[in-house]
């Protein structure tokens, strides 16, 4: 059995200090993910460099017009998080219901972006929401992108080698509410078939849908936004039923991501209740009062 | 390379090779043969141990991941030859019969009380849900842990 090389800074300071002598790290976080894939030897590592010492990158915060989430916080600190459940609803509902309590106990936000499944139920809400990614290099030079552009492809990231998550900044939206569900094989500790987040604002007195975004997971090798999707429900009333207007629209989105695939004829059909239990999930939030 | 953590009360200094996973140092180095190995891939439970207070699967955490940090085992719950009233609630209310996955069963029920001494019964099955059990169908579990929750001494 090969060795390892094993190292933990104590700090994001002493994480870039030493980053540059270390050859080809293999970054650990919350490791729920990777210790299944160096099992499988999908990876290899010959040097583990452990996140979970850094402390500093442990918290959720709400700043002026944006909520900041540090990348190693747990999923079970963001489902239990006042702040998130207020102005990101929908996080905070994929965040609770990420694989089992063990998991979301150690499994982290930073970490799930890195991994990219196509089925992280925290990225399709993150990419609904407008998240940005806060990085740092080797060189302690901070880079913010949007979500989208560092998740590229199944279990795909654009992060160079030596760059590390620090940060997920997600914008606040006055009059905003959203929402996000799931359907899996069974009810509970499932992997997500098909997901999709909802985010939108709405203003109680003319009832109209504005700002729309709708995000799908698992329906594809990335989770993404659809423009088709979220276009067909603006402006419309909630009073109005949104999920006619939208089935057509929603039956195009899958043709267009997977017409062909083996998974494609459950799906066209899945995506109508699952769009459903999302909408009446946030008509929930709304008479609730939340974001 | 040298792990410190606190097992069960006791301090330990380990020589472990980074490779090992947490399960794997409880099990082989220190005999703590409670935490089973059911599917190595965090599906079951099997391996669940309490560390720095919440449940966790053991077979996904590198064992230097635990680096200062405080695990409590099955076999720290009994004190003085005494059962912890949990374990004692899983007897008397039949929440054991193969007993494979029980370990990890109290582990994630114990986690439960040490943060929440009165659950709801749904609390109770949100905290069990990532524990396969195959015999008991869950209700006796969740009547053991009920039982603990209402006593007069409450469920921590």
């Amino acid at each position: 059995m090969e060795k390892w090389a094993f190292y933990s800074p104590q700090s994001l300071r002493e994480l870039i200090e030493h980053l540059a002598e270390i050859h080809n790290p293999c970054f650990v976080a919350g490791g729920t993910d990777l210790m299944i894939k160096i099992r499988n030897y999908k990876i290899k590592p010959t040097t583990i460099v452990n996140l979970n010492r850094i402390h500093e990158m442990v918290y959720i915060r709400k700043e002026d017009e944006a909520i900041a989430i540090g990348a190693m916080t747990t999923f079970t600190q963001i489902a239990e998080s006042p702040i998130v459940n207020r102005y990101a609803r929908c996080l905070g509902q994929s965040a609770g219901n990420v694989g089992s309590k063990q998991i979301r106990n150690i499994a982290t936000i930073g970490g799930n972006i890195a991994n990219a499944a196509p089925c992280a139920d925290s990225i399709t809400s993150l990419m609904a929401l407008g998240a940005r990614v806060k990085t740092i290099n080797i060189w302690g030079e901070i880079h913010e992108k949007p979500i989208d552009d560092v998740i590229i492809g199944r279990e795909e990231n654009n992060l160079d080698e030596k760059e590390v998550i620090i940060e997920i900044r997600i914008p606040t939206l006055e009059g905003g509410y959203s929402a996000f569900s799931k359907i899996g094989s069974r009810t509970a500790v499932t992997i997500s078939k098909l997901n999709m987040a909802i985010v939108l604002s709405y203003n109680k007195a003319d009832a109209a849908i504005e700002c729309p975004k709708v995000a799908f997971g698992a329906l594809g090798p990335k989770p993404f936004i659809s423009d088709a999707v979220a276009n067909s429900i603006k402006g419309k009333k909630f009073t109005y039923p949104v999920i006619d207007v939208i089935k057509p629209v929603l039956l195009k989105e899958v043709e267009a991501s997977i017409a062909g695939r083996a998974s494609f004829p459950y799906k066209r059909e899945a995506i109508m209740g699952l769009a459903e239990n999302t909408l009446n999930l946030l008509m929930d939030g709304i008479k609730e009062g939340g974001y | 390379m040298l792990l410190n953590m606190r097992v069960n009360g006791i301090n330990y200094a380990l020589d472990v090779n980074p490779r090992l996973r947490l399960l794997d140092v409880l099990r082989e180095k220190l005999s703590l043969t409670g935490a089973k190995e059911g599917c190595g891939e965090g599906e079951c439970g099997g391996c669940t141990i309490i560390l720095d207070g919440l449940a966790v699967n053991s077979c996904l955490v590198l064992a230097h991941q635990a680096e200062g940090k405080e695990i409590i085992t099955i076999e720290g719950l009994e004190k003085d030859g005494e059962l912890d009233r949990l374990q004692q609630s899983f007897i008397d209310k039949g929440a054991v019969q193969c007993g494979y996955c029980t370990p990890g069963m109290l582990m994630s029920c114990k986690a439960l009380l040490m943060k929440n001494p009165n659950p709801s019964n749904e609390e109770i099955k949100e905290a069990i849900e990532g524990n396969l059990c195959r015999c008991t169908g869950y209700i006796k579990i969740i009547d053991a842990v009920r039982a603990v929750a209402d006593s007069k001494e409450g469920g921590n």
